[in-house]
């Protein structure tokens, strides 16, 4: 384990976000999946952009948005 | 310490995105339908210059060519995406809100914040090409409500002067973002000064007609020029009917834009 803070990171395909502390589990990713820990193969499940291809952000969320990015 | 970069016309990305083949389902127009878009930053298969400007991530200079060309609904999230139209018709078909179909002519322009999600479809119905300017930025928080708005440039009225579009100015459309967009038509021999809000803003300024000198440089047909760090600069107008487009955003601390900045220092 790490104290190392979750990231949240977007896909520049699309605008699609991936946070760490979140996960996706409607993916199959549980929360607190590291982003290094996704498969390289991995790619956005909106767009289908790569996964080399989203940046780290550090924007917050707005009211109420991380339960609708859980379910994203 | 005053910091540009200028991406010249020739130097930014060209895609030729055709409607057959493995992106039929993206692009519309079948069978003979194109998309032709010139990126000044990296996106998509364009990976090869700036990842972007303060928030600014797409500056696209597109053509949808061919009756019924453009893109099929697909979803988006977060991004703050503005359209610009110069020729053409778009149609637009939006789920913002309560759903719209907008159609955008010569100086129509949208805001569309996708928010917590949202679809949009962006077709040329006419035979006529559709020619736009796609901007899209961060938004300053993610997962708002999703937002549609849309205004109009009067090139005629509204000529040699500075007229923000987008931002908080009278009359401008909002945006989730500390960013601004003027547009600027004007004829030969003019100066204007650009102030940015703060020395923390940046400023690009896209040439898409015509040609001026802008902090120190002479910029022609869509040449352009990213100005950060000046109380302000001038744009002097060397070709009659000069149109002018000009983001001023915030300068976010992004690591991915340093780092590039770091490898392509004196670039």
């Amino acid at each position: 384990m790490t104290d190392e803070p979750f990231k949240r990171l977007m896909c520049l395909g699309c605008g699609f976000s991936y946070d760490e502390a979140l996960g996706l589990p409607e993916h199959g990713i549980a929360p607190g999946t590291r982003w290094e820990d996704i498969p390289a193969d991995w790619v956005c499940p909106d767009c289908g952009t790569p996964k080399h291809l989203f940046e780290m952000i550090v924007v917050g969320y707005a009211s109420g948005g991380a339960d609708l990015a859980r379910t994203a | 310490m005053s910091q540009s970069f200028i991406i010249r016309n020739e130097e930014r990305g060209h895609d030729l995105i055709k409607s057959d083949g493995s992106r039929s389902s993206y692009i519309a127009g079948h069978p003979d339908g194109f998309v032709t878009r010139a990126s000044s930053f990296n996106f998509h298969e364009y990976q090869g210059g700036r990842p972007g400007f303060g928030t600014i991530r797409v500056f696209g200079d597109e053509v949808f060519h061919g009756a019924g060309c453009g893109y099929n609904m697909h979803p988006h999230h977060n991004f703050a995406i503005c359209a610009f139209v110069f020729g053409g018709e778009l149609t637009h078909i939006n789920t913002a809100g309560e759903g719209m179909v907008d159609r955008l002519r010569v100086g129509d322009y949208y805001v569309f914040s996708a928010g917590s999600g949202g679809k949009h479809s962006e077709l040329s119905v006419t035979t006529e090409d559709m020619q736009a300017i796609y901007l899209w930025v961060l938004p300053e928080q993610l997962y708002l409500p999703p937002s549609y708005h849309r205004g109009h440039f009067d090139f005629r009225c509204r000529r040699n002067e500075l007229v923000q579009l987008v931002g908080d100015a009278d009359g401008a459309l909002p945006i989730p973002q500390d960013l601004r967009v003027s547009r600027l038509i004007a004829d030969k021999g003019r100066s204007f000064h650009y102030a940015p809000r703060t020395l923390g803003h940046g400023t690009y300024v896209f040439v898409r007609e015509g040609k001026i000198r802008c902090f120190g440089s002479e910029l022609g047909h869509r040449d352009s020029i990213g100005i950060s760090s000046v109380d302000g600069f001038d744009i002097e107008i060397i070709d009659d009917d000069s149109d002018v487009l000009i983001v001023e955003t915030v300068l976010v601390d992004e690591a991915n834009i340093r780092k590039w900045e770091s490898e392509h220092a004196g670039h």
